[in-house]
């Protein structure tokens, strides 16, 4: 035991002597919920009508009515005063001539609302406008009837109530599946230096054959190498956790009707769960660098690799996903932190299974390494 | 409770919630807001985790998500704490992005007798902004809602054929009294405001930001004096001060007829179509003070052939209720026009709207009603309300209400003005034909740090109306009344009149020829 100890404090010394490269695969973990916070808030401004939502309206004249009732739910004309050009949506709305003459008759009155619905940051004001023009024309429908002495009620035969169960927190469940991703993934990006250094580099640097000469079996050489990778993949969690915690809170969110909160016990669960996975990633890239011929070799191996988790982990982050995935590695553990997140109860029993997955292949992985160095081929990179 | 009765006591009323299909909700809210009371029906508590949290999930009416209510059990007599109790109910909207906990905005609504849960749409639409990062609380006030209410329906009187001259209302209320099992002098304002404070210990807030609308308006200046400590700001909206009785609603009502008579007038199309409109509303009064009239008509829902009594009460309590809505209030006009050419189908059209209200708890209505504003009818607005029909019949009603109904009077203190320092904004609307203009400015009185904005262009409500939501949150947020100048206010949100059952717009004079 005290080898394996003593191996790690080697392999961590070692990686912190190579600061540059180490600290690039942490970089992620810092970076990752910043960008995706600046972009949330761009996108936030981007997609959602402003409160004063100018528009062209023409021939106004003919229905001040209807025009002052959109003023008063904050759609203006281009042409009132105080609107500057630039402010003003590209969306029109035109009413027609004879609109009047037709109210007066009860006939339908047309007005013309012409956008583009394809273009995203319109679409919110456009669906503004036409849930407005509804409630005019809605009441001014329940006032006709009125004024023939029917009640308006007669003309909603079902009245649909919808119970929604969305919780507050599974609002924004879809942000944070984006963000359970980010964080399952910085477990993977977090230790791959360190993994390729210590294995592909120091066979490069010739010191593994110096190593392997020690009084030390393989057993403990491969152990104290995945535990310093495991460490690093899991300071990596750690820092997405910190940083992700305090930059969502900057996000508006509200704008969009929900909130985002990393919660504490969300972070003490996601680092618990996140164990097992940080020990396979570390197996994983540990195991492929060892198969590769060289360091570079290594580094273009390990990004094909890591696509599979990535795949699995971006497949379970939608609600379409077969339900397969939730037993699989990976991919079992991102549904089980999305259902804690959304308040419903955590599949247990996928969860245990997946985490027993993980655990298994890390081992298989773990031997087929200590049966890999027993090789000359492999530790001399023949 | 049937509609003379309800006219003749309701300080403000409510309608019932002309549905229509489920996409065109918007507009039922647009129809209801002047009252600031849409009617809806029983919340759909699910009580889905322990009696121990405070707090469960649940539904309200009018609103698709979940949110949180709860109860808490009280002395229904503080002064016998081991007596019998009643449960408060309440729900919170939750903060959307809840940022200060500790912190809610507890919207009181009016009345008296209405419910605040069941109007929780209404508060989510109107308290939206401030949603944004607080939380709203909902309290039932005791006698309302599921909060132990005082109701006094009569399911089997018939709306459209009653003719509510002949109501005797000792015996309607004596008999509603009897059904009460409730000690009801326990329902009074100052006992329920008790509750507010208790529930706000009890959920843990440290501050509350007050909106009070209509009658809520006295519950909140009642905090004011209480419990300043607990409160960071106020909001009054159809003021109704400390220093005046309900009881003289009557000039009020009288008020927004003249409004709306003068607003035609001024009006250039309105001026044209009924150029006569104050006598034809004179003609039809007139008549009804006569004899009632008596229609063979179909009834307005169920299509059913019904007759329709059109008394002078009904007559004049569908336009009153009108007059709190302004996109009802633009139908008056030719609704009094037709009737006075013989066409009842608008009266009875705006009538059914009103007609069967069962958004008011009555016996809780009497209770604040008969406790503390009934001894405050002074000779001066007996002597004021002689010439006027509907003041004179409230008082009537209401005085024969609260000779059954006996309640403690409060002391005279409780009129005094409210001193404070709190900030408080306070909302009146030009045409409210409940709480006018002048009835906030009375409130500001005493109120060091206080503003007062009238807008020209709503009537009982004005948050509802008008930007006056957005001022309110303005205040939330900041704290302060400094930045808060009304200027929003000035935008012309007027609604044209109806110039036939169709239209709004100018009737283009071509459509003859064709």
């Amino acid at each position: 035991m005290k080898t394996v100890i003593a191996m790690v404090r080697k392999e961590l010394i070692d990686a912190m002597r190579d600061k540059r490269s180490v600290m690039a695969g942490l970089y992620y973990a810092i970076g990752t919920p910043l960008l995706m916070c600046g972009m949330f808030m761009v996108l936030i401004g981007q997609l959602s009508s402003p409160e004063d939502l100018n528009i062209n309206i023409t021939n106004s004249d003919n229905a001040p009515d209807l025009v002052r009732f959109l003023n008063n739910r904050g759609i203006n004309a281009s042409t009132d005063e105080g609107v500057s050009v630039k402010d003003v949506k590209d969306i029109e709305l035109i009413i027609s001539d004879d609109y009047a003459e037709n109210m007066a008759k009860a006939k339908p009155a047309e007005v013309t609302l012409i956008a583009d619905n394809s273009n995203e940051k319109l679409q919110k004001s456009i669906r503004r406008v036409e849930l407005q023009l509804q409630a005019y024309s809605s009441e001014m429908g329940s006032l006709r009837l009125i004024a023939r002495g029917i009640n308006p009620a007669v003309v909603q035969p079902v009245k649909v109530i919808v119970e929604d169960q969305a919780t507050p927190d599974s609002k924004g469940g879809f942000i944070l599946g984006i963000a359970i991703f980010t964080m399952i993934y910085s477990v993977f990006i977090s230790g791959m230096n360190l993994a390729i250094d210590t294995s592909a580099g120091e066979r490069e640097r010739n010191s593994l054959a110096l190593l392997l000469s020690h009084p030390i079996s393989t057993r403990q050489l491969v152990l104290g190498k995945i535990i310093a990778v495991t460490c690093f993949a899991l300071l990596g969690l750690l820092l997405i956790l910190l940083v992700s915690k305090f930059a969502y809170t900057f996000v508006p969110w509200q704008e969009l009707g929900f909130s985002v909160n990393i919660s504490p016990d969300f972070m003490g669960l996601m680092l618990f769960i996140g164990i097992p996975l940080a020990i396979m990633a570390a197996t994983l890239q540990l195991f492929v660098s060892f198969m590769a011929k060289s360091f570079k070799e290594a580094q273009s191996y390990l990004t094909m690799v890591l696509f599979v988790p990535l795949a699995l982990s971006m497949a379970a982050s939608y609600n379409i996903a077969p339900d397969v995935l939730e037993w699989l590695p990976v991919s079992g553990q991102q549904q089980a932190l999305m259902a804690f997140i959304k308040g419903r109860e955590i599949p247990m029993l996928q969860l245990l299974v997946s985490s027993g997955a993980t655990l298994v292949l890390s081992v298989a992985l773990a031997l087929g390494l200590e049966k890999l160095l027993k090789s000359e081929k492999v530790v001399f990179g023949l | 409770m049937n509609i003379g009765k309800v006219m003749l006591q309701g300080t403000f009323n409510k309608v019932r919630k002309p549905k229509l299909l489920a996409r065109q909700s918007k507009l039922i809210s647009a129809i209801q807001v002047g009252l600031l009371s849409m009617l809806s029906l029983s919340v759909t508590a699910e009580e889905t985790t322990s009696s121990h949290a405070p707090l469960s999930a649940c539904y309200v009416d009018g609103l698709s998500e979940q949110v949180q209510c709860g109860s808490l059990m009280v002395a229904e007599n503080p002064a016998i704490p081991d007596g019998k109790q009643i449960a408060i109910h309440y729900a919170v909207l939750p903060a959307i992005k809840p940022s200060f906990k500790k912190q809610a905005l507890l919207a009181i609504a009016g009345g008296p007798g209405q419910s605040a849960i069941e109007n929780a749409a209404g508060f989510n639409r109107v308290l939206a902004k401030v949603r944004q990062d607080r939380d709203i609380l909902l309290i039932d006030q005791r006698g309302t809602g599921q909060s132990s209410i005082l109701a006094c329906d009569d399911d089997n009187m018939s709306a459209l054929s009653f003719n509510d001259d002949d109501m005797d209302y000792v015996a309607d209320t004596q008999k509603c009294l009897d059904k009460i099992d409730a000690d009801v002098s326990q329902y009074g304002s100052l006992t329920a405001l008790k509750d507010f404070e208790a529930v706000r210990e009890h959920l843990n807030y440290d501050k509350f930001h007050l909106y009070g609308v209509s009658y809520g308006t006295r519950m909140a200046q009642l905090y004011m004096r209480e419990y300043p400590q607990a409160l960071a700001t106020v909001t009054l909206d159809g003021v109704v001060p400390m220093q005046q009785s309900v009881i003289a609603i009557g000039s009020a009502i009288d008020r927004g007829y003249a409004l709306l008579f003068k607003d035609c007038q001024k009006n250039s199309q309105c001026q044209q179509q009924f150029p006569t409109l104050e006598q034809d509303f004179q003609q039809v009064d007139n008549a009804l003070a006569e004899a009632a009239i008596v229609t063979q008509t179909r009834n307005p829902q169920t299509d059913e052939i019904a007759d329709f009594t059109l008394t002078r009460g009904k007559f004049n309590g569908a336009i009153r209720m009108a007059l709190y809505m302004p996109n009802i209030r633009a139908l008056i006009p030719h609704a009094i026009h037709q009737a006075s050419i013989g066409n009842y189908q608008p009266i009875l059209g705006i009538y059914t709207l009103t007609a069967d209200s069962t958004g008011i708890a009555m016996g809780m209505h009497a209770s604040v009603v008969c406790g503390e504003d009934i001894h405050r009818l002074t000779d001066d607005i007996r002597q004021r309300a002689k010439g006027s029909y509907m003041a004179t019949t409230m008082i009537e009603g209401l005085e024969a209400t609260c000779s059954v109904w006996n309640m403690p009077q409060v002391d005279s203190s409780f009129s005094d003005a409210i001193e404070s320092d709190i900030p408080t904004l306070l909302l009146s609307g030009e045409l409210d034909p409940a709480t006018p203009p002048s009835w906030g400015e009375m409130a500001t009185e005493k109120l060091s740090n206080a503003k007062h904005f009238i807008s020209k262009f709503a009537t009982h409500g004005v948050a509802y109306q008008s930007c006056g939501n957005e001022l309110m949150a303005d205040l939330v947020t900041s704290g302060s009344l400094d930045n808060i100048d009304g200027e929003c206010l000035e935008k012309d949100v007027s609604r044209s009149f109806y110039l036939n059952a169709n239209t709004v717009e100018v009737i283009p004079t071509t459509t003859e020829e064709e």
